[in-house]
C-alpha cells in the first residue's frame, strides 16, 4: 500500500517536472523567433553568411548579410553587430544602418546578428529580459536580448581549456564567445565556424575596412573606446580627434599583440585589412547592475552605478541621466561617420558615400524610434 | 531572500537546496516579477555542466570502490608509506592536488586521487574529519595550482588579461600552503606503525589476480585529463564528464565484477543532495540579479575605505563562494581587480584566486568539503569544515599577503 | 562529441527517473524532480 502511495507521489512529481519543462519551453523557444529588419531602398541585395562559407547552412550560425553597393566604385566597408547578442548598442545601430542608409560610392556589408545563435538564449544567472522594446511611429519594436556566448544547445559541451584558432588559452565557456574565435576554423565548433564565415566574406568581398560594434560594462577599462589594429591607427586617430570636436568622450585603445582571438586583431593580422572595434558604455551589462530591466537596457540609469561613479571605480561619466541606448547608438553612428570621412581623407581611392545615413544629434534628441522603418 | 532561506533550512529542515529554491521564487515574488519560471529555470542552467561532472564523478568513484581498485592501491600506497610520515603527507598532498592542477576543479580532485589516498591517511591514525579537511584542502590547492586556475582564467577574461605568465606567482602561493598545510593537518596524528601492523590493516590487493588492467580505469582518467593540458593539439578534449563515464565502463572489466546499473543508482543517491543545492543556489543567484540584491552586495564592498579593502576582498570573496567559487571570481574578482588596476594584474589575480578558492569551503554549496566528508564516510560536513578552519585561514593570510606586496613580488620575478 | 553528451545526458535522465520512483523519502524527491527538470529540457536541447 505504502509502495502505491510513493509511486503515485513520484508520478505527480515526475508529472510536476514535465510541466514546468513544458512553460519554460514556451518562453526559452520563443527567442529563436528573429525580430523583423525593414531595410531601407538602398539595399542592393541581401545573402547568408552561409553563401560565403557552406559549412554554415542549416546550422544556427547562418546568418543574414545586407549588402550596398554604390553605382561608383570605392571602398568596402563590412559593419559589424550582434557578435555578443546581449550588447544592443551595436545590434541596434547596424539596424538603424540597414534601415536608413543609401550607398552612391564603394560599398557597405552589414552583418546585424553576427553570432545569430547567442540571440537565440539569455545567459544563465544574469536575470536579464528576454526582450527590450522601442517606440516607433508605426508602434511598438520589440528586439531579442540575448547572450555574449552561442547557444549551448548549439555548441556542446565547452571543453574544459579552449585553445582558440590563434593559439591563446582561454577559459572553456569562451569557445562559444565570437570575439574570441577568430580567425576561425572551417572543421571546429559553430562558433569557429561562424568566425571562419566572417573571415571568408572579408576576403570574398574584398573589404578594405572593417568595424566591430560592441558594449561593455562601465567600470571595464576598455571602454568609450575605438580599438584598432596597427594597420589603422593613422585612421583611428584623425577619427578620436574628429569626435572629440563634435563633443564625444573617446579613448584610443591599440589592439595588443598579445591577447589573440579578437577580431581588431586577427582581422588585421590575417586578412590584412584596417579593423576597429568600437565600444559604448551599458549599465544592464555590468557586475554592479541594480534591478535588471527593459528599461536599464533602453534608459540606462542606474543607482548602483551612480554611486560607483561618485566613488571613482567607473572608466565613464555616469550622472542621473544614466547613459541611455539612444546616446550608445548615437555614439557608434558618429564614429563610424567620422571614420568613413577620414577613410577618404586618407585613401581618397577607397572612398565610401552615403545618404540618409541617421544624424546622431538628432537621434540624441528625438530618439531611435522616429529612424527605424514602417513594417513593409 | 535569506531570511525566508533560514526559515525553511533551519527550522522546517527542509533540504537546502529546495529552500534555497523556495527563497528564490519568493524573492522574484516579492520583487514584483511573478512567478518567474522562466528565471528560477534558467538560473539552475548556471551550474549543468557542474551537475554533470558530479554525477559522472560519482559513478567513477563508485566504480573504483566496487572494482578493488580503490582497495588495491591503498594497500600498494600503505606498503610503500608506513614507515614515512614526512614524506607520506607530502606526497599524498600532491597525490590529491594533481587532478585539481590539471582541471582546475577541486571536485575532480577530491573525487579522484582525494578518495584514493582517504583509506591510507585513517588507516595510518588520521581521523576521519582530519583526513576530510586535507583532501578539501588538497584539492583547493590543486584548483589554484598552475597548470590551470580556472579562477584566474575567468577574472582574466574580465579584464582582457591572457592566461600567460601565471605559473610562478601561483607557485609562489601554492607551494608553502602545501607544505604548512599538510603537516598541519597530519603531522601529530599520523603514527608510524610497524610491519606487523600494517600487515593487519593492509585491504586486500587484487593486483595479482587482475594484472597490470586492474589499474586501467584510472590511468585513462589521469591520462585524457593530463593529455588535455599538455598536449592540446593532439589529445581529443572530450571534457570530464566523458573521460569519467569512460573510466567507469573501462572498470565495468578490469576488476572484481558489479552491477553497473546499481552502482549509477548508488551515485544518484550520493550526488542528488549537492546537485540540488547548486539548482536551489542557480535559481537564487538569479533572482538576486534579477531584484538588484547581487549589485548591491558587490557595490557594498566596493565602497569600502581603501583600507579595509583587504578586509573586503578577504570576506567577500570566499562568503560569495557559497554561490561558487567561480562565481566569486567572476562576480566579485572582476571588479576587484579593477580596484587594484595600479599593481600587477597577473600577481592580483593568482591572489584573489587564492582567496576565491576558499569559496569550495562555504555552506552551503561547500563543494570541496561536502565531497571530502562523502569520501571520508562522515554525515556531518560541517565536522570537516571545522578542522580546514585554520588551513584556510594560512590561505587567506597567503592569500592577502601577496596581494600587499605584489609590487615587491613584481620585481622579485 | 555532442551526440556523446547526449547519451550521457539520456542515460542520467532514465536513471534519475527510475531514481525518483525508488526514493522512499517525499523531499528527497522533490530533490531529484528539481534536478530532472534541466536534464529534460537539455536532452531535448531546448535550454
Amino acid at each position: 500500500m505504502r509502495n502505491i502511495k510513493g509511486n503515485f507521489i513520484s508520478a505527480l512529481l515526475l508529472l510536476f517536472a514535465i510541466a514546468i519543462c513544458f512553460l519554460s519551453t514556451l518562453k526559452f523557444l520563443s527567442m529563436q523567433k528573429k525580430e523583423a529588419i525593414f531595410p531601407s531602398r538602398g539595399l542592393t541585395s541581401r545573402k547568408m553568411l552561409s553563401s560565403y562559407f557552406p559549412g554554415l547552412k542549416k546550422t544556427w550560425g547562418d546568418t543574414d548579410v545586407y549588402l550596398y553597393e554604390g553605382q561608383e566604385k570605392g571602398g568596402n566597408l563590412l559593419i559589424l553587430g550582434g557578435a555578443h547578442a546581449n550588447e544592443p548598442a551595436g545590434f541596434i545601430t547596424a539596424v538603424l544602418l540597414i534601415e536608413n542608409i543609401q550607398v552612391s560610392t564603394g560599398k557597405i556589408i552589414i552583418v546585424p546578428r553576427a553570432n545569430n545563435s547567442g540571440f537565440t538564449h539569455s545567459q544563465p544567472q544574469e536575470g536579464n529580459p528576454q526582450r527590450y522594446s522601442l517606440e516607433s511611429p508605426w508602434g511598438r519594436r520589440h528586439f531579442r536580448h540575448g547572450s555574449r556566448l552561442t547557444n549551448p544547445v548549439h555548441q556542446w559541451p565547452d571543453p574544459s581549456i579552449y585553445i582558440n584558432p590563434a593559439g591563446q588559452k582561454l577559459s572553456g565557456a569562451d569557445s562559444r564567445n565570437l570575439n574570441r574565435c577568430y580567425p576561425g576554423r572551417k572543421t571546429g565548433s559553430l562558433t569557429e565556424k561562424i568566425a571562419s564565415g566572417i573571415m571568408e566574406l572579408i576576403k570574398k568581398e574584398k573589404i578594405d575596412l572593417a568595424l566591430d560594434l560592441h558594449e561593455a560594462a562601465p567600470e571595464y577599462p576598455v571602454i568609450n573606446a575605438i580599438v584598432f589594429h596597427e594597420n589603422s591607427a593613422d585612421l583611428a586617430a584623425l577619427t578620436l580627434m574628429e569626435l572629440q570636436i563634435e563633443g564625444f568622450d573617446f579613448r584610443l585603445e591599440a589592439s595588443p599583440t598579445n591577447l589573440r582571438g579578437l577580431s581588431h586583431r586577427e582581422w588585421g593580422d590575417h586578412a590584412q585589412i584596417m579593423a576597429i572595434l568600437l565600444e559604448s558604455a551599458n549599465a544592464s551589462h555590468g557586475r554592479l547592475k541594480g534591478k535588471t530591466s527593459p528599461a536599464l537596457i533602453v534608459e540606462g540609469k542606474d543607482k548602483n552605478y551612480m554611486k560607483a561613479a561618485k566613488l571613482g571605480l567607473l572608466f565613464v561619466p555616469y550622472g542621473e541621466d544614466g547613459i541611455p541606448l539612444k546616446l550608445r547608438v548615437a555614439r557608434h553612428l558618429a564614429a563610424v561617420k567620422s571614420i568613413l570621412s577620414n577613410l577618404e581623407e586618407l585613401y581618397p581611392e577607397k572612398r565610401i558615400e552615403i545618404k540618409n545615413m541617421p544624424s546622431s544629434s538628432e537621434l540624441k534628441k528625438v530618439g531611435i524610434g522616429p529612424f527605424l522603418n514602417p513594417p513593409n | 531572500m535569506v531570511a525566508i532561506f533560514v526559515l525553511l533550512a533551519m527550522l522546517l529542515k527542509l533540504p537546502i537546496g529546495i529552500s534555497l529554491a523556495f527563497s528564490a521564487l519568493a524573492g522574484s515574488l516579492l520583487g514584483g516579477e511573478g512567478i518567474g519560471l522562466r528565471h528560477l529555470v534558467e538560473g539552475s542552467f548556471g551550474y549543468f555542466d557542474t551537475i554533470l561532472i558530479i554525477v559522472t564523478a560519482m559513478i567513477f568513484m563508485n566504480v573504483l570502490q566496487a572494482s578493488g581498485i580503490l582497495d588495491t592501491i591503498t594497500s600498494i600506497l600503505l606498503r610503500t608509506f608506513y614507515k614515512k610520515k614526512f614524506a607520506l603527507l607530502l606526497s599524498v598532498m600532491a597525490l590529491i592536488m594533481f587532478p585539481g592542477m590539471i582541471t582546475g576543479s577541486s571536485t575532480a580532485a577530491v573525487l579522484t586521487t582525494g578518495a584514493l589516498v582517504a583509506p591510507v591517511l585513517m588507516k595510518m591514525g588520521l581521523p576521519k574529519v582530519k583526513t576530510g579537511a586535507l583532501i578539501a584542502m588538497g584539492g583547493i590547492l590543486g584548483m589554484i595550482a598552475p597548470p590551470v586556475n580556472i579562477l584566474v582564467m575567468i577574472m582574466g577574461g574580465g579584464v582582457d588579461m591572457p592566461y600567460v605568465g601565471l605559473t610562478l606567482p601561483l607557485l609562489i602561493i601554492v607551494i608553502p600552503l602545501a607544505i604548512v598545510i599538510s603537516l598541519w593537518l597530519g603531522y601529530r596524528d599520523i603514527k608510524i606503525i610497524e610491519y606487523e601492523k600494517m600487515k593487519a590493516i593492509l585491504p586486500p590487493s587484487y593486483s595479482k589476480k587482475y594484472g597490470f588492467r586492474l589499474y586501467l580505469p584510472l590511468i585513462v582518467v589521469l591520462v585524457l585529463m593530463l593529455g588535455q593540458s599538455v598536449l592540446p593539439r593532439i589529445m581529443p578534449d572530450i571534457g570530464i564528464p566523458a573521460i569519467f563515464l569512460l573510466g567507469s565502463l573501462i572498470g565495468l572489466g578490469c576488476g572484481r565484477p558489479f552491477n553497473f546499473f546499481k552502482t549509477t543508482q548508488k551515485a544518484m543517491q550520493q550526488s542528488i543532495p549537492i546537485s540540488c543545492i547548486l539548482v536551489g543556489v542557480g535559481m537564487f543567484i538569479q533572482i538576486m540579479t534579477l531584484t538588484g540584491a547581487r549589485g548591491w552586495i558587490v557595490i557594498s564592498f566596493l565602497s569600502l575605505p581603501s583600507l579595509l579593502l583587504y578586509l573586503g576582498i578577504a570576506t567577500s570573496m570566499p562568503l560569495f563562494g557559497a554561490v561558487s567559487a567561480f562565481g566569486s571570481a567572476s562576480i566579485l574578482g572582476v571588479p576587484f581587480i579593477l580596484a587594484l588596476i595600479d599593481k600587477n594584474a597577473i600577481i592580483t589575480s593568482s591572489a584573489l584566486s587564492a582567496v576565491a578558492g576558499l569559496g569550495d569551503l562555504m555552506p552551503p554549496t561547500a563543494l570541496a568539503g561536502i565531497f571530502a566528508a562523502q569520501v571520508v564516510g562522515e554525515a556531518n560536513y560541517f565536522k570537516v569544515l571545522r578542522h580546514c578552519l585554520m588551513p584556510a585561514l594560512f590561505q587567506l593570510v597567503m592569500g592577502v599577503a601577496v596581494l600587499h606586496f605584489a609590487p615587491f613580488i613584481d620585481k622579485l620575478i | 562529441m555532442q551526440i556523446v553528451y547526449h547519451l550521457i545526458v539520456f542515460y542520467l535522465t532514465c536513471h534519475f527517473i527510475w531514481y525518483l520512483f525508488r526514493e522512499k523519502k517525499f523531499w528527497n524527491k522533490v530533490s531529484v524532480a528539481l534536478v530532472l527538470i534541466m536534464f529534460l529540457l537539455r536532452l531535448f536541447l531546448i535550454k
